[in-house]
Order: structure tokens, then sequence, then C-alpha cells
């Protein structure tokens, strides 16, 4: 009841603001030409942009500000068509449709090989391999249309994240503590106690601090008690997460790089993408024993790690043992990032072959300048919902009546019937100690 | 030796103890299917405890495979199938005590029962060592508080399965009735069909020579058995719910059913206590492959199936909360998200090979 009338409201509010902002049929004159420079604009260095892309394709890639580019130019046209561009991005239409066509097509990207498994599959052979291709659905995560739907999904979380604020504010830290009593008995549940007072105000106040209820008595005889007050924030750090964590990958994707490095023993190489040399001193394999029934039945590889040290510019950076699970970070300078200056480049053992000239060590050498930006991220993520979710936002207001009524109505936004037990617990508790019956409402 | 702490004793009394549960779930199954027939309050309150005993004998026995092995019991499919049963009948267990839903335990402990005897099948004694990327912590907390999900979206599942059978035989549509619960079987049976069939299959383990990932070769025979176990899943399964179905189609059935509003809010709660954990698990089984490959997101199926599942039960939390969805809908979407869980945990396994197939062997 309450999440439904919660739910007319922002609907309620969408036409509101849309029709208050501007004549609902077409745009104003200098809309109109707003829009038609951001298009223009847009439009022009988009395709000025692709067209280098795709002529040199360099390592830097480039396709995260593409799409970035094509969203935003499809916004500007629809606006240019007298859409309500802020109105399309602030629905919760909008948000429910970009998570089922996410899901559809991350279906679809396990579903066709991906990267370069498809040039080892059957697919290659396929008549229509090349149509696929360019359609991107062999590499659906990285297509530049897949990433224009994940900002477009920024967009609007960012939009709707935006429109919440004042109400999630004004819930947190500015409660609605005096109320008419009107108000009390209008709530999705309300009960009035018959003659109960002010003592049945004090019942009433010992049973809600019972229940762990925070009481906050007013100005003008009313009081409301309430638990679960950051539920709202919660609910915006929970989504916020998407977008650093957004933010995060599209630095690793455009800054970043990830690079395979295989080392034999003794051996020294070169890392691709860095000035960095690395030298494999020593591998080690640690086996152990498979037993079943007290028996061994051969042995696994449990541990294996290479002796490895770091050099740039001939000169020694770090030199450890690393492991799986236990990475090498080396702080180093990035010449073209100057700006984010000391940037860790990792080392992981990844795994290791036998080649003819002696074991192989794989490494997997990478470096991610938006992890920080990620983990925060994480962080906010799951701290977030586990807020907004294990501690709904529950109300309850208490105001006693001229006529000396004891008026009880509260609201929750989420898990209804659990509150409403909370509820008839009050009413009951006060029905008892009052030793009367009383009036139930709604 | 004689020590009664040795790690041969330990591992038999493991052995026993997961043989009670098992044999006390099977026992209980029978107990509640009776309560639902019967109505007997008695059988119900049996049934609990002996569930209860169940449990704790099933708890002992994960405690000693996590003392045997040296690592929480989540690397083979026998320590996460017994994990994922011991979730349902854990949360099956507390939610009795807060809902009037004894009623489901004729569902949710006979799916338990048919989960950890599959673990069963498929034991492996404690002594396989773990390979070395998944000997990380972030990993055990990753899997082990993702199967504590699993078993709430189970809750949930079996809580919306009931509440769809409870509104036809409110409104008289025994139809309805016997169609859900011969569509819940037919699925059920051709799941469970595929997956014993793909673990008795013997694919030849290949590695490809480039990019030295390692995957799986199947012959005509493992396709035969792969199907051949979906097949035969599916008739068996749904002959048998076709009949569940006609013997549940009595109005006295629904007296025995929680009310609409209970079961709503049991499947409820069951999402939104799981989606936490869930987004939860996926967060550290994120942070474990960015401590061991330095890519904490890859795309591989199984991520990306869990991303599917996440964004499913988000969905759902949506509708619920601005679009003011209740009942049916809801409760259908929780017995989609069952499979949608099921494809993810067992499916994936099958079907595509990434780094996280031979996690769970
Ligand atoms: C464009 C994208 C999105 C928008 C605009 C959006 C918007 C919202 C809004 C307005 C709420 C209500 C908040 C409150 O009352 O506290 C909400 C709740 C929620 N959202 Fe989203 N959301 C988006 C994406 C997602 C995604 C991708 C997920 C995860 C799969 C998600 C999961 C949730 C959850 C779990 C809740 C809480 C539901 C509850 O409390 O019952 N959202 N969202």
């Amino acid at each position: 009841m309450s999440a439904d009338k919660s739910a007319e409201k922002i609907e309620t509010k969408n036409t509101e603001t849309a029709s208050a902002g501007k004549a609902s049929n077409g745009n104003s004159s200098s809309d109109t030409l707003f829009y038609l420079i951001l298009v223009v604009t847009l439009l022009l260095t988009d395709v000025v942009l692709s067209f280098y892309y795709y002529r040199n394709q360099s390592g830097f890639d480039m396709r995260w500000i593409l799409a970035a580019l094509d969203i935003s130019t499809i916004l500007s046209v629809m606006g240019l068509a007298g859409k309500r561009v802020g109105h399309f991005l602030t629905s919760m239409k909008l948000a429910m449709t970009m998570l089922f066509v996410i899901a559809i097509l991350s279906i679809i990207g396990t579903w066709l090989p991906q990267g370069e498994a498809v040039l080892e599959s059957g697919w290659v052979k396929n008549p229509l391999y090349d149509v696929y291709r360019t359609l991107g659905l062999f590499n659906v995560y990285q297509s530049r249309w897949f990433l224009a739907i994940l900002y477009l999904l920024a967009f609007n979380l960012s939009f709707c994240i935006f429109k919440r604020l004042p109400t999630t504010y004004r819930h947190t830290l500015k409660p609605r503590v005096d109320v008419k009593e009107k108000f009390i008995v209008n709530q999705p549940l309300a009960s009035v106690v018959d003659g109960a007072g002010e003592k049945g105000m004090g019942i009433a106040r010992q049973s809600l601090s019972g229940m762990r209820y925070r009481i906050r008595p007013g100005q003008t005889g009313s009081v409301m008690a309430e638990k679960g007050r950051y539920s709202g924030i919660a609910s915006i750090a929970f989504h916020l997460s998407f977008l650093l964590i957004g933010i995060g990958a599209m630095l690793g994707a455009v800054f970043g790089f990830d690079e395979t490095v295989e080392i034999r023993e003794g051996q020294t190489v070169d890392v691709r993408g860095t000035n960095l040399k690395a030298t494999n001193y020593d591998f080690q394999i640690k086996y152990t024993d498979v037993m079943e029934e007290g028996r061994s039945t051969g042995s696994m590889p449990t541990k294996y790690s290479t002796d490895l040290e770091v050099f740039s510019d001939g000169q020694s950076l770090e030199r450890k043992v690393i492991t799986v699970n236990g990475p090498l970070r080396i702080s180093t300078y990035n010449p073209v990032l100057t700006f984010l200056a000391s940037l860790k480049v990792n080392f992981h053992q990844a795994s290791y072959y036998q080649s003819d000239r002696g074991i192989v060590s794989v490494l997997q050498v990478n470096q991610g300048p938006g992890k920080s930006l990620i983990y925060l991220g994480f962080f906010l993520m799951m701290g977030g919902i586990c807020f907004s979710l294990y501690f709904p936002h529950r109300r309850i207001w208490l105001k006693v009546s001229d006529s000396d009524q004891l008026l009880v109505g509260g609201r929750t936004n989420r898990a209804k019937v659990t509150f409403q037990r909370d509820f008839e617990r009050l009413t009951s508790e006060l029905r008892v100690k009052m030793g009367q019956e009383d009036k139930a409402h709604g | 030796m004689g020590n009664i702490f040795s790690h041969d004793l330990l591992t038999r009394y493991e052995e026993i103890l997961f043989i009670v549960a098992v044999i006390s779930y099977l026992v209980c199954s029978g107990i509640f299917i009776w309560y639902l027939i019967s109505r007997n309050e008695k059988a119900a309150q049996l049934g609990t405890i002996l569930l209860t005993m169940g449990l704790v004998a099933h708890t002992v026995a994960l405690a000693l495979r996590w003392g045997t092995s040296g690592h929480a019991p989540m690397s083979n499919t026998y320590e996460s199938l017994s994990l994922f049963g011991w979730g349902i009948v854990l949360f099956f267990l507390i939610a009795q005590r807060f809902y009037p839903i004894r009623a489901a335990g004729a569902l949710v402990v006979p799916t338990a029962f048919l989960i950890t005897s599959v673990a069963g099948v498929f034991y492996q004694g404690p002594d396989i060592p773990l390979a070395p990327a998944l000997q990380s912590i972030w990993l055990w907390i990753h899997v082990t508080i993702a199967m504590l999900s699993y078993g709430l979206f189970a809750l949930a599942f079996g809580a919306g399965f009931l509440y769809i059978i409870q509104e036809n035989l409110l409104k008289k549509n025994y139809k309805g009735v016997v169609t859900a619960f011969t569509l819940l079987f037919a699925a059920l049976g051709l799941v469970l069909g595929l997956w014993i069939g793909s673990m008795l299959a013997e694919p030849v383990t290949v590695q490809d020579p480039i990019t030295r990932t390692v995957g799986n070769d199947y012959s005509f025979s493992d396709y035969f058995r792969i199907f051949g176990g979906g097949f035969i899943g599916l008739v068996v399964l749904l002959g048998l719910g076709y009949f569940a179905g006609r013997g549940a189609s009595k109005r006295s059935f629904s007296n025995i059913l929680p009310s609409l509003d209970v079961l709503d809010e049991v499947s409820y709660r069951g999402v939104a206590f799981g989606f936490p954990l869930l987004t939860i698990g996926i967060v550290t089984g994120a942070i474990w492959a960015d401590q061991a490959w330095g890519r904490w997101w890859g795309w591989d199926p199984k991520e990306t199936w869990s991303f599917i599942t996440w964004l499913f039960y988000g969905g759902y939390l949506h509708t619920r909360l601005t679009m003011g969805w209740r009942g049916k809908h809801s409760a259908i979407l929780a017995v989609v998200g069952l499979i949608v869980v099921l494809i993810t945990y067992l499916g994936v396994n099958f079907f595509f090979s990434g780094l996280h197939s031979y996690a769970t062997g």
C-alpha cells in the first residue's frame, strides 16, 4: 500500500516537473537553437573521431569516448525533435528497460563465443560471420553500442539520484515531527485508542523504545518514532556505486593495460606498453599428494612461484617471490599520465607451462588507474545495499487529541507485514495496559 | 593410532553425520508432506524438531570438513551443494519461526533433501588439494555468501510457488494448479537431468595451443548422456508433477496453505535478504579475481550469469518498490528467479568453460 502510493508519487512528480518546465508540445526557439548547436557539435566530433579511430587502429581505446558521443548525440537529436529529454532520463521505465536490455545482451554474450575464442569455433565458417562480427556480437561487452547503452543507464541513474536527493535529504535530516491529527489518521496503518490520553502516550513511548524505535517529541504535542533513518541515503550510496565503478572501469579501459608476459627461468624480457624489464631468477612448483581413502592417488601442483626482479632503465626497482594471489605491486611513473603520477603496476603469477627449453612462467602484468574508485564503489555497494534493505525506514506518529484519544499512525517503505507486526504489538500493548478496546482503522 | 581426533576418524564422523542429516531430511520430507495432508500440528512440531537435529548434524559435518580439509567447504561439487542444502534448511527453520509457513516445508524440505543427496552422490574426500588460485580468503567468503543467498532465493521461490497455487485454489482454478505443478516439476526435472547427465559424461580435457585455456571436448556418447539425462528427468518429473497437481486440486488443500499475504511477504523477504548477500558474493568474487589476476571483471560466463541473476533480482525489487508490483507478478518473478540461479550455478559449468569451471569441479 505505502509503496503503491510512493510509486504514484514518483509518476505524478515526473509529469508535474515536465509540464511546469515547458509547454508540452514543442520547444521554444531558444531551446531549438541550443539543441541544434549541440547536435551539430556532437555529431561532427563523433564523426571526425570515429574516422580517426578506425583509420589508425592505435592502442588507445577510444570506444569509450565514441560511445559517450554517440549517446549524447542521440539524446540531443531527441531534444531537437521536441522530446523531453530530462523527463525521458528521469523515468523509471527507462531504468527497467535498460536493466532488461543489458541482461538480454549479456546472455547473447555468453551464448556466442567472445574475443579470440571465436576464431577456433565453427562460427568462422558461418555465412553470416562477417555480419555478426561487424555488429560486434563476438565482442559484445566491448562493443560500441553496449558501451553506449551503459552510458544511457549511467545518465538515467545520475538524473534519478539527483532528483531524489532533496526528498532523501528531507526524510533523513528534516523529519516531520510536528504533524496534524488528520495526517496521523490518514497513514496506511492507523489506530485510535479512546480515552488513553497522556497515560497511553507514555505506555506507547515505552513500548516503542522497547522495539528500538528512536523517539522524537515535537513542539505541538505530537511524537514521532522512527527506525532505519539512513535507509534512503544507503540506497543512494548503492546506486551511486554503479557510477563510481563505471568511471573506474572506463579509466582502466582507456588508460590502463593488461599484458600476458612469459619468462623462462634466467630470462629477462621487456614488458610491452611500459619501459620495464622483468627477470625470472627461479621458478618453483610445490606438489601435494591427492589422497583418496588414505592412499595417495597422484599429485597436484598446489603452489608455484617466480623469483622476479623488475627493472626500469637498467635500475632495479624491486625483487619479490610472487605466487598466485601474491602479486608484486610496483609504483612507477607513467609519462602519459603525469597528473596521476604514481600508479601501481601489478605482476601476477597466472600460470606456467612446459616448453622444450624449460618451464615458462606466465605472468599477468597490468595497471588499473581506476582501481581506487572501483574499490570505493565496491564498499559503497555492499554497505549501501545492506543498510537499505536490512534496516528499512519505519515511522510511527503519536498524538493525544482534544477528546483524550490517542492517535497512532505509521508507514514504512518496504516489508509491510513485518512493520504491521510492530504496529500490532504497539496497539495490543496499549489495549492490554489501558484495559480497553480500540477502534482499528485502515 | 587410537586417537579419536585423528584425521581419518574425523573424516568418518563427517561422513556419518552428513548421512544422518540427509536421512533426517528425507524423513522430514515425509513428515511435512504428511502434515500437509493430515494437518496434524503434532506432525509439524515433530518435523521441525527432527529437521533442527538434522541441521545440527549437518552443521557439525560441515565444520569437520572445514577442519580436515583446512579450507572452507566450497571447493568441489559435494561441498558447495552441501552448503546450498544447509542454507535452505537454515533459512526455512528461521522463516517458520517468524511466519506461519510450516506447510511450505512440504516443498522446501524435499528440495533440500534432493540437493544434499545429489551432493552425496558426488562425495569427495577432504584430501583433494586446492588449486593455487583457490587459496584465497576472498574466495571462501565469495562462495559461502553466494550459497547462502541461493538458499534464500530458494525460500523465496518456494513461497512464491505456493502463492501461485494458493491463488488458483482460492479461485477454484484447478487447471491452473495442475499446470503450475506440472511446469515446475518438468523444469526442475530437465535441469537436474541435464546436470546429472553432464556429471556422468566423460569429456576429454583439451588445452588450447595458443591461449592455453583448458576446455572440454564432448563426444557423441557424452551428448547422449547429457540430453538423455535431461529427457528422462523431464519425463519422470513431468508425470510426478501432474499427479502432485491433481492431488493438490482440493479445496481443503487451500486451508492448509499459508495465507496469500504471508506467502507474498515471505517470498519478498527471501529476496530482500538474499539480494545484499548476492551483491556481497559478487563483489568479493571480483575482489578475489583482482587479487589473483589483476582483472576484477572479465565477463566470463559464470561472472556474466551471476550478473544477470543480480540484475534479475534487482529488477524484482524495483518492480515492487517503484511500480507497486505485488502478489502474483512478484511470485512469478521469484519462481523464474530460481531458474536463473540454477542456470548460473549448474548450467554454466556445463555449457561454458572459463576461469570458474574448475572451481566447482
Ligand atoms: C538507471 C538505473 C536505476 C535507477 C534509475 C534506479 C532507481 C531506483 C530508485 C528510485 C529506487 C528507490 C530507492 C528508495 O526508495 O530507497 C531504487 C531502489 C533499488 N534499486 Fe535501483 N535504480 C537503477 C538501477 C538499479 C540496478 C542496476 C540495481 C541492481 C541490480 C538496482 C537495485 C535496486 C535495489 C535493490 C533497490 C532497493 C529496492 C527496495 O528497497 O526494495 N537498481 N532504484
